[in-house]
Parts: C-alpha cells; structure tokens; sequence
C-alpha cells in the first residue's frame, strides 16, 4: 500500500512544499511545524484574497509523464492518458497521469505511487502520528504501542467507529478522515475515533490554525505525500478534512461544507453565533451529541453517492402519469403554513410539492434535500411513529427552522417516506392529518404497490452496446427557474457490483468532474481512456454528462454513443424527471404572502437554545 | 397492512422524557414490538398511538439531547401521565430530570401522573437480568395494533443473550430506588400537590430493563390504567352521543381483564 512509506518512524520528517527535508524528534515535532510552516508562509503572503495554500501546485498538472495518445491502451498500466478533444481555453492535446486510478485503498493499482510528489510536505501526516504519540498517554491508556502494531487488522465490526483505537494504523489508514472542532481547539466532531481521544491532535490541528491567524491569512490546505488536508473555517467552527482519495481540494472543501450544512441543518446558524458569542469555550458537543450518526451517514452517502458531487438530486424514474398521480394527492393535502410535501421512495424522490410564494420567492437547493434525506435515512431506526422535529435547510434559511413531519407509508417495510415541511412548530396534529389524508387517497388508488414495483433503470435499455454507465444533468428541465436540479443515472451493474469497484468508477467520475469543473483550466469535453474503461465527459449549456465505456469503445463509436444517448435521454425525459414543479398555496391571504416566503417563519429562539447558557 | 382508516383521534397522551441515551426509545420499542435493537438518538419527537382497549393512547418519545429543549413543552402539552425516565448507572440522568425536565411539565394536565422510571436495571440487578416475557394472555394481544406481524407475535422478546455475559458486566448502581422516590416527592412539591391525596411513590417508581423486559410491560400497563379516569373525564367533556356511554362501558370491562391478565 502506498501509505506505507510514512508508516510508523518514518513519518517524522517535517516537509512543507519546498523547504528542505529535516527530520525532528516526535516530541518537538509541534514546535518544529508550526516554525517551519511559519517561516515558510510569511516571507510570501500569497495573492488569493488574502488566504494562504500551503501546497505545491496542483499535483495532476504538474507531472506531464508520456505523450498524448488518447486510445493508446497502455502497456504500462497505472499511467493512464487524458486527452482533451475540445477545451476553450486549452487547444493543446495533454496527457497526464491519471490521479484517480490508483487510489491507494483500493489495493488494485498500488504499485502506482507517483514518486515525483515526495518532496512534498508531509506536514499534516507528521503532525497527527506525532499527536497520536502523545496520547498515548491521555486518550487511550492501556494499550499497546500503536506504531508498533501491525495496524492493518480491520476494525471489528461490532465495533463502531467511535471506539476505534486511535493509536492503531488502521485508523491513520482510513481513506477520508474529517474533523470539526471549535474555534477555541475543542473536538466537536471525528469521523473516526472518539472525539475525546483525539483532542490533542485536534488542538494541533487548532494551533496550526490559529497560527497562520495571527498573520492575517487563512490556511486552505496542506499537501503530503498522500494526503491532502484541507481546512474550512465557518463562523465559529473549523472543518478539517485529511483524505488519501485524490479528490481535489475543491471537492473535499464542498464535501466539508456539506458537514458544515448538516450541523447548521440541526442547530441553526444564528444559534451557533449566539452560543459563541455567550460563551467562547462553549462545547458544542453537549448540542450535537446523539447527532454523529447523522454526521457518519452523511459522510458515506458523499463517498458513496453521486448527488453531491453533481449538486442534483436523483429522482425514482416512474410513469409520469403516476407522479402527476402522487403530486395531486400531495397538492390536495394541505393545512396552513405548510410550504413543502416531499415523497421518498427507496431514498430517491418521487415528488415535491412546494408552497406558491415560497417557490416564486426561492428556488429549493439540492443541497438542503440531500440533507433531508439523509436525516431521514439516518434517523428511522425505529420508524413505526411519526417524527416531528425542527430543521433548518441551510441554503434555504440558515437562521431559522422548519418542522419537518416524518412517517412512513408502508410500514413494516418502510420504504416509502412522507415529509411535510411546516413553519408552524404547534402544527403537528393538522400536519398528521394531511399524512392521513396522503395515505387515504394513495389506498384509495392503489398508489403503493405501483411503487413498490417502481425500480431504477438498466443501462442496456438505452440500448448502446458498449455503454456501462452514465450520468446526466440536465440545465434545461422546463420552468428551470424554479426547478430543482436534478440528474439521472441507471443502475451500477457488472462489472460495477462490488463495493469496491462502485467506488473505483465514481473516483473516476470524481477524477473527471474535477477536470471539467478546474477553476485554473475548466474543459468541455474530456475523453479519457483508462486501464479498464473509457470515459468521456461533456459539458454544454444545456447539460452535463458523464459516460463510461468498455475499454475497447473507439473515440467515434463513443460519440455515437452519446448522440443515441442523448435522443433515449429525450424520449424518456417525462419519466426520468420531475418535468413540471406542482406547487399549492397554503397561505389564504394574498396580501400576507406577500412577505415572502422566508420572512414569516419561526425563529430560531423558539427552540430554546438560549435557555440553556 | 395496517387499517388506517380506523385511526381514531387519541384519547390521552403519554409522555417520555429523560436525558439523551438514558433509553426511552428502547423501552417504549420494548413494550410496542416485544423487542430490543439498536437505536439512533431520537431526533425531536416521534409519536405513536396504541391501542388500549378501545382507548387510543398517544405516546411521544421525546429526544433527550440539549438541541431539542425547547420542543418539550410542546410535547407536554395537555399530557395525562409523563414518564421520567433516568439511567440507574448515572447518577446525572437523574439530577438533569429535576434541572432540565421537570420544567417542562408545566404545559401538561393538571392531573397529569408522573412516573420515575429508572432503566437498564440489567446492568446492575441481578433479578433484572432474566428476560421478563409479558405473562399477558394471548387473547389481549389482539388489542394491539402494533402487534399484527406474525413475527411479532410470535414473541421471543429477548435477544438470545447468554447469562455469563449478562452477570459479567453488572455496573455499579449509582441511583437507588430510595433516590427515585425522593424524586417523585420532590415533584409532588413542584406540583403543589398533596402528598396524601396523589398517588404513592412505590407505585409510581419503577426501575426497569428494555434489554430484558424487566417490568416493562408492568410501567406501561399502569400507567395506561391510572390515566384511564383522564380518558373518561375526557370523554364526558365532549359528550354529545349516547354510543360514548357504551364505548366507555365495554372499555371499562375490557380494560379489567387485561390488568387482570397481567398482574
Ligand atoms: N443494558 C441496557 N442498555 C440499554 C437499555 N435501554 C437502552 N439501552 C441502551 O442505551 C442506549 C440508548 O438507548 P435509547 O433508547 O436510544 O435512549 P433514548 O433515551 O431514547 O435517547 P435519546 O433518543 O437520545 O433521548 C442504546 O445503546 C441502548 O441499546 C437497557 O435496559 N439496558
Ligand atoms: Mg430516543
């Protein structure tokens, strides 16, 4: 594996970009950092606004290694081929080494490690070994010496991650750590490991950015060999991600925001503030505690789930005459103050009714329903009752909640879900009302067992024999203005069964979003010929598309391919999307709506925050 | 699949209450579906309606965590019985009952019941560590709607455990049952209520396992007994048809064998 070469004593050489090699003793290992990080940031404060990038240049642009043959199949296979067919502000054809062919966890490509980045620093993998050796003595006592474990066993299963040995390799091994700690240094929040265990390295993680604080700057990341540890720093707290996946700093700071957003979805923005501003040291776990399920789900579905690097949601493929079905009887459902009612089958929408003026007033973020689903999805454990809670939808409002109604349909099996989303907290009895009515009509016709037969789509029924999979998104749903932003993708079938190979084609779609999204050099069409498959990536104003081939797919059988693609897409364009968003007005009074639809909903106070400091 | 339409408005609501973790859901998952499994931290409040006889009792099973406080008196309100429910390993979950909690009640009836219920009696009691399968007859079973899975019925309640992993970890109590009625006096006073004229702490005071079963059924079932004059005040307030009188009749004698059954 590639990480074994900052395994164990080896990781105490302190690099930071270009500065020269030094090694230090663990137990200064802090001090050393912080001063060679210092020293090497404040000679040159660097242009982007004001923030500082404590990294080398983009590690994929910067290591031209072959020529650019886009169908050679190599014969050397872990250095795959880019080739740009088309590019506005490139015209030269380019090859690079592919980054995400060989993410090191996957053990199938592991011989590929780019020896090119060693020279550069393994900051961040220093400073948590080092921090892990001292909590040897704080966090974890009784155990064996950590680095001197053979760390690869895997984790029990009974075990949840929360207990894992932080000391073990197996935890420094862990694809995609993420960390949230309070701006004093307190952990709010590990993905892996108790949050108690890992306070001094969190306090490492504070002090380095505290440090580069002090000199008017913001720390945006480190690269290591290996590891890219990125920083978001959001009102009182700090959001720290340390990922071997060879996601780009921007994808990783999206996905940090995401946690961010999740927080912020339970506790309000503005509450977050005043708690800090009452109290600097408030522990905001004693808020959050209970919540880091909540957090570890949203963290897999990001790993595992393509919505959020598209920023669109998946909707179910049903008839459209059956939505238009589901949507009226949602419409007909109402009680005042309610502005969304939203039907989730198998975690996919089915449908989204929402209020008049709130929809005329806002368009409804896929973000904010990615975060709806997964607290649905994290917290029906025991899903016989019906939920009545308080959330906020950060992109919507982060400052004030909404109360949301959960219950399932059809229970036992509960995978079919009814959300209604009101701004009255005392509603919940007219709210459960509208489900008795949701689920009288939906008896009334038939509507669960066509859902229950309702499935996701094979790629083989666009019928192009050498496409394996896809993802498109479409820019030009009607009435796109108020339309939320969806995508549609088939099943992930052979040879993308296992786990293991899911993640290793969406790496290469993260690989290729990163490439069409590049803030220094974004592309329109990338065709990328890999070991084991062949992609091909488009942007135009109209969509975004991504494909994957079989490897042996020609550069004009692929746009052939997608030429059909795109007319199958068309045809069943009613089916695949929700086409037209329906909508109902629960506010009687015209002239009050008028407020718009933010303006009239709770505060947050109602919650009761303040009562507590 | 459940009859839906025969919903009917509730007749009484029950509520839980207590610090995060101290096993609210647990219980109440217990006595609903006669198991115990893995739960997620309650996120707000989650209602459920049981069927009692030809009573309709509402129960919330309200979210422990800080981040909810102020939802509480909103799942109080108008409330017949409110569960307190602490954790007989932590001495905390029974204090922040007191601190953080028993405000709360305020919204609730003013004859509202208050029971002191203290779980995970496994841990710590001996006696709590064999599983109790309700002795409830079976011909009351059908009473319950949560109850129509064959699976459910079939009742096994009781992971398969084995007693030496059971009486090894037996945890240090750190709330007797004499804390837990001084509690319930100390609420008496709260409430401004009579000690003599309300009902007496050895029967409001319970200590109890959702692992186990240990005296779940027991809580549950007397509590739905006590709040059973609530409902008929209830019912008589709003009394405009003869059938309510004949519902209550038949509610009255139905009610008597199950108690009966399981005492
Ligand atoms: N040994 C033992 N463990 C229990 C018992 N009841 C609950 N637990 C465990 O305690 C933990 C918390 O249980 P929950 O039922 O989720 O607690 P809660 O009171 O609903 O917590 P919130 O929803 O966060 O307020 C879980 O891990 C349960 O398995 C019990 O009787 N004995
Ligand atoms: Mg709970």
């Amino acid at each position: 594996m590639e990480r074994d070469n900052h395994q164990e004593g080896e990781a105490q050489g302190v690099k930071i970009c270009d500065l020269p090699r030094e090694s230090n003793p663990p137990a200064d290992a802090l001090a050393t950092s912080l001063s060679l990080l210092g020293s090497h940031m404040f000679p040159d404060p660097v242009e982007r606004n004001n923030s500082i990038t404590v990294n080398k240049e983009e590690p994929a642009d910067s290591l031209p290694d072959g020529t650019a043959e886009e169908e050679s199949l190599d014969a050397e296979p872990h250095s795959n081929q880019v080739t740009e067919l088309e590019t506005e502000d490139t015209e030269s054809t380019e090859c690079q080494n592919n980054v995400s062919t060989q993410p090191s966890d996957m053990g199938t490509e592991d011989a590929a490690t780019d020896n090119d980045r060693s020279d550069s620093g393994e900051f961040v993998v220093t400073m948590l070994a080092k921090a892990k050796l001292e909590e040897q003595g704080i966090g974890v006592k009784g155990r064996s010496s950590p680095l001197l474990e053979a760390g690869t066993q895997e984790i029990p299963a009974f075990m949840s991650h929360r207990d894992e040995d932080v000391t073990a390799d197996s935890w420094r091994q862990h694809r995609k750590h993420v960390f949230v700690l309070s701006e004093a240094g307190k952990p709010i929040y590990s993905r892996y490991g108790s949050e108690e265990a890992l306070s001094s390295t969190m306090g490492v993680m504070m002090a380095l950015v505290s440090f580069v604080q002090s000199g008017d700057n913001i720390i945006r990341s480190v690269y290591s060999d290996g590891h890219t540890v990125v920083f978001l720093q959001k009102g009182p707290l700090v959001l720290v991600c340390v990922s071997s996946s060879r996601q780009t700093e921007q994808q990783l700071r999206g996905e940090l925001l995401y946690v961010y957003y999740q927080i912020i979805s339970m506790l309000t923005q503005a509450s977050i503030s005043r708690i800090f501003e009452h109290k600097k040291n408030y522990d905001l776990r004693r808020l959050l505690a209970g919540s880091e399920k909540i957090l570890d789900g949203l963290l897999n579905l990001v790993d595992s789930d393509p919505s959020f690097l598209l920023a669109a949601v998946h909707c179910l493929p049903i008839a459209s005459s059956l939505r238009d079905a589901l949507s009226q009887i949602l419409q007909k459902a109402i009680t005042p103050n309610l502005v969304f009612s939203i039907l989730i089958a198998k975690n996919q929408l089915l449908t989204i009714v929402q209020e008049k003026t709130v929809i005329e007033d806002t368009r409804l973020e896929p973000a904010d329903v990615h975060l709806l689903l997964n607290l649905i999805g994290a917290s029906s454990a025991f899903q016989a009752g019906e939920i009545w809670t308080p959330i906020c939808l950060p992109l919507f409002n982060p400052d004030c909640y909404f109360y949301a109604y959960i219950s399932y349909l059809d229970p036992p099996e509960c995978t079919v879900c009814l959300l209604l989303l009101s701004t009255d907290k005392e509603a919940f009895y007219a709210v459960a009302e509208c489900k008795k009515k949701i689920e009288e009509a939906m008896m009334a016709q038939n509507a669960l067992s066509l859902i229950a037969k309702v499935q996701s789509y094979s790629v083989s029924q666009v019928g192009v024999s050498d496409l394996r999979h896809f993802m498109y998104k479409p820019f030009d749903v009607p009435d796109n203005y108020r339309q939320l932003t969806q995508f549609t993708s088939p099943e992930m079938e052979a040879p993308y069964s296992s786990e293991e190979e899911k993640m290793r084609l969406l790496d290469l779609y993260r690989y290729m979003h990163s490439r069409i999204h590049s803030t220094s050099r974004p592309l329109k069409l990338i065709y990328h010929v890999a070991e084991r498959e062949t992609l091909l990536a488009w942007v135009t104003s109209k969509f975004e598309l991504y494909t994957c081939f079989s490897p042996l797919v020609t550069k004009s059988c692929a746009i052939t391919a997608i030429t059909k693609l795109l007319r199958w897409i068309k045809k069943e364009e009613d089916r695949l999307f929700i086409r037209y968003p329906p909508k109902y007005s629960t506010t009687p009074n015209p002239s009050k709506s008028s407020r718009g639809g933010k303006s009239d909903q709770q505060d947050s106070t109602d919650n009761g925050f303040l009562s507590l400091l | 699949m459940p009859e839906v339409s025969k919903m009917k408005k509730p007749d009484v609501k029950v509520v839980l209450l207590g610090d995060m973790n101290v096993g609210k859901t647990s219980l109440l998952h217990r006595y609903t579906e006669r198991k115990f499994k893995d739960t997620i931290s309650t996120v707000g409040g989650a209602f459920f309606l049981k069927q009692w006889g030809p009573y309709n009792i509402s129960i919330w099973d309200t979210a422990g965590r800080e981040q909810f406080h102020g939802l509480g008196s909103m799942y109080c309100r108008g409330a017949a019985a409110v569960i307190l429910t602490y954790d007989v390993t932590n001495w905390q979950s029974l204090a922040e009952l007191e601190e953080r909690f028993l405000s709360l009640t305020d919204t609730a009836n003013h004859d509202c019941i208050y029971a002191v219920v203290g779980n995970k009696a496994d841990l710590t009691d001996p006696k709590a560590q064999l599983s109790q399968v309700s002795d409830m007859a079976s011909e009351d079973r059908s009473d319950y709607e949560e109850s129509i899975e064959p699976q459910v019925l079939s009742a096994c309640p009781t992971p398969p455990a084995s007693p030496a992993s059971l009486s090894g970890i037996t945890l240090h109590k750190q709330v007797t049952l004499e804390d837990a009625v001084a509690l319930y006096g100390r609420i008496l006073r709260y409430k401004g209520l009579e000690e003599k004229s309300s009902l007496p702490a050895e029967k409001m005071c319970f200590e109890t396992s959702a692992k186990t079963g240990y005296n779940v059924d027991t809580l549950f079932e007397a509590l739905f007994d006590l709040v059973l004059p609530s409902i008929l005040r209830k019912r008589n307030e709003n009394q405009e048809s003869p059938t309510v009188d004949l519902e209550e009749c038949r509610g009255g004698s139905s009610n008597k064998r199950a108690r009966s059954a399981c005492c």
